[in-house]
């Protein structure tokens, strides 16, 4: 592809509304709200066109427009509030301890070991528990469980190590984990340990 | 069922293999095999770790289950969160916001 026809956008349509549906959906994760989804994807590509020239044949487009996705969603965010004391607040010490041992899958040995408690939730269920993550711990755990996206693809999107990638999708999905497992227990879909049957 | 396909996907099929290659070869502990299980199921380990973690999983009775209840989480995880299409429409507003600044230039 000669560097006029990178200028001119051409190509740009073929190699990136593949990935409008799936942009669409880490937009509505980001926000967790339709109507912002839909700005921030229409934003997203009509800046990922007018940057077409800066992008890398060869390169993974989807990657790169889940990038523009989130500094567009970022930047509007950061208003009144700069985006590193939201990533101390949010990442802080907080979050579910670094043990080897998952304790909620300890706590599920003796009465659901095969976590059938998962087919009982509902999606909108998981999605709610998934928006209510700290942005920095959804992203990674979205981008690497629901897209499949590699740690270095990953890293390179959230301006992350590699090692700062893995600590979070540890503690994104172990928060997420204990989330679904409390609202399970709460909700009857696992039975209690203790046969306390009235 | 899809998530026993995929076990075995990730197992191979002849754990048999894995014993006899196990053996004489000290297992990897439990300790270690867990805190590498999301590295396992994200498919970055590499080659002899892969391999060491597959093996441990496969022989440890304690340890197996906490893969599958990994394996359950991610699937509903994905069940839930990857099939939504966008809106017809905000296809149509996109495909007209390129037509427009292409015409721009």
């Amino acid at each position: 592809m000669s560097e006029a026809h990178v200028e001119q956008g051409v190509g740009f349509e073929e190699e990136a509304l593949p990935y409008l549906d799936a942009v669409y959906r880490f937009a509505l994760r980001l926000s967790g709200s339709r109507d912002v989804a839909e700005d921030l994807v229409q934003e997203t590509f009509l800046r990922a066109f007018r940057s077409w020239n800066q992008y890398t044949t060869g390169t993974a487009a989807k990657s790169w427009l889940f990038t523009i996705c989130r500094n567009v969603f970022l930047r509007g965010r950061e208003r009144g509030q700069r985006h590193d004391e939201i990533v101390e607040a949010n990442v802080g010490r907080s979050g579910p301890a670094a043990g080897s041992v998952n304790p909620v899958w300890s706590s599920l040995m003796g009465v659901d070991p095969e976590g059938e408690f998962f087919d009982s939730l509902v999606d909108d269920r998981i999605i709610e528990a998934i928006e209510a993550l700290p942005e920095e711990f959804r992203t990674a755990v979205v981008l690497s469980d629901v897209e499949g996206l590699p740690y270095a693809e990953i890293a390179e999107l959230m301006e992350l190590p590699i090692g700062t990638v893995k600590s979070r999708l540890f503690r994104g999905r172990r928060q997420l984990q204990q989330v679904l497992y409390d609202y399970a227990v709460e909700h009857g879909y696992i039975p209690a340990r203790t046969g306390t049957e009235d | 069922m899809s998530m026993l396909d995929r076990l075995r996907r990730w197992f191979g099929v002849g754990s048999a293999d894995a014993v006899e290659e196990g053996d004489g070869v000290a297992m990897i502990s439990c300790e270690d095999a867990l805190r590498l299980v999301h590295e396992f199921m994200d498919g970055e380990l590499e080659g002899a770790s892969a391999d060491e973690v597959k093996r441990h999983f496969d022989m440890c009775q304690r340890c197996y289950p906490h893969l599958r209840l990994e394996s359950a989480f991610r699937d509903a995880l994905k069940r839930a969160a990857s099939g939504e299409a966008a809106p017809p429409e905000l296809r149509d507003k996109v495909t007209a916001l390129l037509e427009e600044a292409r015409a721009e230039g």
